[in-house]
């Protein structure tokens, strides 16, 4: 993905004008590149050793029938077969696709929005805001931790502190985790809740926001809504792009939550069978690591052409600033 | 993850904001974010087997709680102290993720010598030529297998080869709340009960305690595969399911029976017995009367609850419960040490003293001898209880059925898919079980 961003970032930017040239003489540059590229290789062999090359070699291995037991020696070329299960003969893929993106499309617009919200609330002068910004984070930190979805799936339990709470009310609260209308839900509001990651971002727009913008506006007339709407939105679309396009990929790659709610089995009834939970249950348990590097080529596939999408769309609705400049 | 920095930090402030978040920059920063976050899957294998001699440090590998390392650890001791060039490096986990890591281990060319393994793995393992062959040391005799009963010993063997020495044995037991069935003045559940019977006393218990009187096990293999045995079927065939559709039907209807006669946990309590290791049994938590487990858990589950337990053979003929080897050691057949591993296994069952310390943790010990001198020097009262149950339940065993094969592990999570789709009331039984049949023809394709 990354060695394709380069060509795509001329191609994009388009005719915008000579870029300045910011090095001199070819001599010069071609010491420094050098020394650049001293000060990369720590990086650039750990990128080939520790990634490009694995990579590679489950793209072989997506080929072949490997079950991780037998050496690789001796592992069987099976050509396509592996994809050809994969689209036509394996249901629980397909369900495990449907899972995935009914996750994704759920949670990445709400965690998208509560950012936005909470940003919006914090981006004021208060007292003591930078205590709600570190608050509001936290969550963010503990990240995708197992010991965070051990006190979810334990609060969410039939008789968790969520339906303590709702007792206090007089609401009878159901099993959530081990319903499977619920389960993937409980998982949903999981992700949403952790939302201080593209919160900080958002604030970080909010503050590039011009004043004179909002001041014009209102001499306009313009209300708050209409200055959120016409202000605001425009100028934070690329971080909001940014943002969507991150969460995107991270809500496909969901893992942990999912696979310590059902003790890695995708339970109840498949209901939380994750894309990566199931490409791990077919490596590891199953012990299918050949069906499983497929698994993990086509997923990496779609999450590109994903994001390929959005970089399409954006030229609909994302507004850089530098584009406008010339 | 998330960059640690967002794209917009790092920009000198006071100058013209209006190029704070320029494209080139929103663009490098994916890219750093796609290569901070790639996926990749794979393996490097590579392994050097180098000559003997000298001072050995053996790999060991085990599943368990810390009561099992504490005597394992012991029993290695031992062993050292009796051979001073053997050492072991010591590595236990829980049972949740250990095959994952067995798996792991073994790929990375670098496994343990000797390992646990159990009946759901052990065809996996052996049928990949994974585990040595035990034959010819027990034919030399340098592996003792005289006072192993014969068809715990034959419960090791796959395709011929004896690919695992059981640690201990043990059988199907059904584990009932002694206290709670006495308090209420309700009789306690006997072995040879038919299915029936016990159905209606569970529903019996349920009205009166309020207490569900039975966890439903259709989705629990073990007792699926004793219920086939008692039809004449089996688990597997040759390389072969041994049931049908029509079989998973009755077995599935037979519990939709059960649930609507409310004699069971509603299905989400199911799910988390179903779904929980042996501490949190329902019979330990109070969700259930009894639960479906092995008979050398009762101690484990004894650790977690005040009431008093019982437990007696799964409903049915008893006869179609058999002498499973509760787990097995296996030896690596790339090993450099595999003499001195087999000698260990030999050692941890058939020395006096090591069978002693390690007690019916792993099960009844194998050796016979000895299981009866541990019998009679237990104190730990549930220890004696499962002992003497699994003792008098071992004149009723019928003969051991074959390992499960290749994709076994799969099977058994089918199972669970299949009997909650009909638990949570998604499926019929006659859909669930053929949801099932097929998913095991591909599983063990």
């Amino acid at each position: 993905m990354a060695l394709t961003t380069a060509p795509g970032r001329t191609s994009r930017t388009g005719p915008v004008g000579p870029r300045p040239t910011r090095r001199g003489a070819g001599r010069a540059r071609y010491g420094e590149g050098l020394a650049g590229y001293v000060f990369l290789s720590p990086w650039l062999i750990g990128l080939m050793g520790i990634t490009a090359l694995p990579m590679l070699l489950s793209l072989w291995l997506s080929f072949t029938d490997y079950d991780i037991l037998t050496p690789l020696s001796e592992v069987r070329w099976v050509g396509l077969a592996n994809y050809e299960r994969m689209f036509t003969a394996d249901p629980s893929y397909w369900h495990a696709v449907r899972v995935t993106l009914t996750f994704a499309l759920v949670a990445v617009p709400l965690k998208l929005a509560a950012a936005l919200g909470v940003a919006l609330l914090l981006n004021r002068a208060w007292r003591g805001v930078g205590l709600f910004r570190g608050l509001f984070y936290l969550p963010s930190l503990l990240g995708g931790s197992v010991a965070l979805a051990i006190v979810w799936v334990n609060m969410f339990n039939r008789d968790g502190a969520f339906n303590s709470f709702l007792a206090l009310f007089g609401v009878e609260g159901l099993p959530w985790v081990s319903d499977p209308d619920w389960a993937l839900q409980t998982l949903m509001v999981l992700a949403i809740w952790q939302f201080g990651a593209p919160m900080v971002i958002f604030l970080a727009g909010l503050k590039q926001v011009p004043v004179e913008l909002y001041e014009a506006a209102a001499v306009d007339g313009a209300g708050a809504w209409r200055r959120f709407r016409a202000v605001t939105l425009p100028m934070l679309s690329p971080v909001i792009f940014f943002n969507l396009v991150l969460e995107t990929i991270h809500g496909f790659q969901g893992f942990t939550a999912a696979f310590v709610l059902s003790n890695g089995t995708g339970g109840p009834v498949d209901s939380t069978l994750m894309y990566t939970l199931k490409l791990y249950i077919s490596g590891f348990t199953d012990l299918e690591m050949g069906y499983a590097s497929a698994m993990a080529w086509v997923f990496l596939l779609a999450i590109a052409l994903v994001t390929a999408v959005f970089f399409s769309t954006g030229r609909f609705w994302v507004h850089y600033s530098d584009g406008d400049d010339s | 993850m998330h960059p640690a920095t967002p794209p917009t930090a790092g920009a000198p402030a006071g100058r013209n904001h209006r190029t704070l978040l320029t494209r080139r920059r929103l663009v490098r920063g994916l890219a750093a974010v796609a290569l901070a976050a790639p996926l990749a899957l794979g393996a490097a294998g590579c392994g050097d087997d180098a000559g003997d001699g000298g001072p050995v440090k053996l790999s060991v590998f085990w599943w368990g709680g810390d009561a099992r390392a504490k005597l394992t650890e012991d029993a290695l001791a031992l062993y050292t102290k009796k051979h001073p060039d053997v050492t072991f490096e010591k590595t236990w986990q829980a049972n949740q993720g250990y095959f994952d890591k067995l798996a792991t281990l073994t790929a990375g060319g670098n496994p343990p010598d000797l390992f646990q393994i159990d009946d759901n793995y052990l065809a996996e393992y052996a049928g990949r030529s994974t585990t040595l062959d035990l034959g010819s040391y027990r034919d030399s005799g340098k592996l003792d297998v005289s006072k192993f009963p014969k068809s715990l010993l034959e419960y090791g063997v796959v395709d011929g080869k004896l690919a695992g020495v059981a640690a201990g044995e043990n059988t199907q037991g059904l584990v009932y709340n002694k206290t709670l069935l006495t308090r209420n003045g309700l009789p306690e559940p006997t072995t040879g009960m038919s299915w029936e019977e016990h159905i209606a006393w569970a529903e019996q218990v349920a009205k009166k305690t309020k207490v569900p009187g039975t966890q439903d096990p259709s989705a629990d293999y073990k007792a699926l595969w004793v219920w086939l045995r008692q039809q004449g079927k089996d688990l597997y065939k040759g390389t072969e399911l041994g049931f049908t559709v029509e079989d998973v039907t009755r077995w599935f209807a037979l519990w939709k029976g059960a649930r609507d006669r409310g004699a069971t946990p509603k299905p989400d309590v199911i799910h988390e017995g179903n779904s929980s290791d042996v501490t949190k049994q329902l019979v330990v938590t109070g969700k259930s009367t009894t639960s479906w487990v092995w008979v050398n858990q009762m101690p484990d589950l004894k650790k977690n609850t005040k009431d008093e337990l019982g437990v007696v053979a799964y409903p049915g003929d008893p006869s179609a419960q058999w002498a499973r080897a509760s787990m097995y050691w296996s030896v690596f057949k790339g090993s450099k040490h595999r003499d001195t591993a087999v000698d260990v296994i030999n050692f941890l069952n058939n020395d006096p003293e090591a069978v002693a310390l390690l007690g019916t943790d792993r099960g009844l010990p194998s050796n016979l001898d000895l299981r009866a001198k541990v019998s009679e020097t237990v104190t730990d009262p549930a220890m004696k209880q499962s002992i003497q149950v699994e003792s008098e339940l071992a004149q009723k065993f019928g003969p051991s059925p074959q390992v499960p094969i290749k994709g076994h592990s799969k099977v058994k999570s089918e199972l669970t898919k299949a009997a909650e789709n009909a638990q949570y009331g998604r499926a019929t039984p006659a859909q669930a079980a053929e949801q099932f049949v097929t998913a095991c023809k591909a599983a063990i394709a």
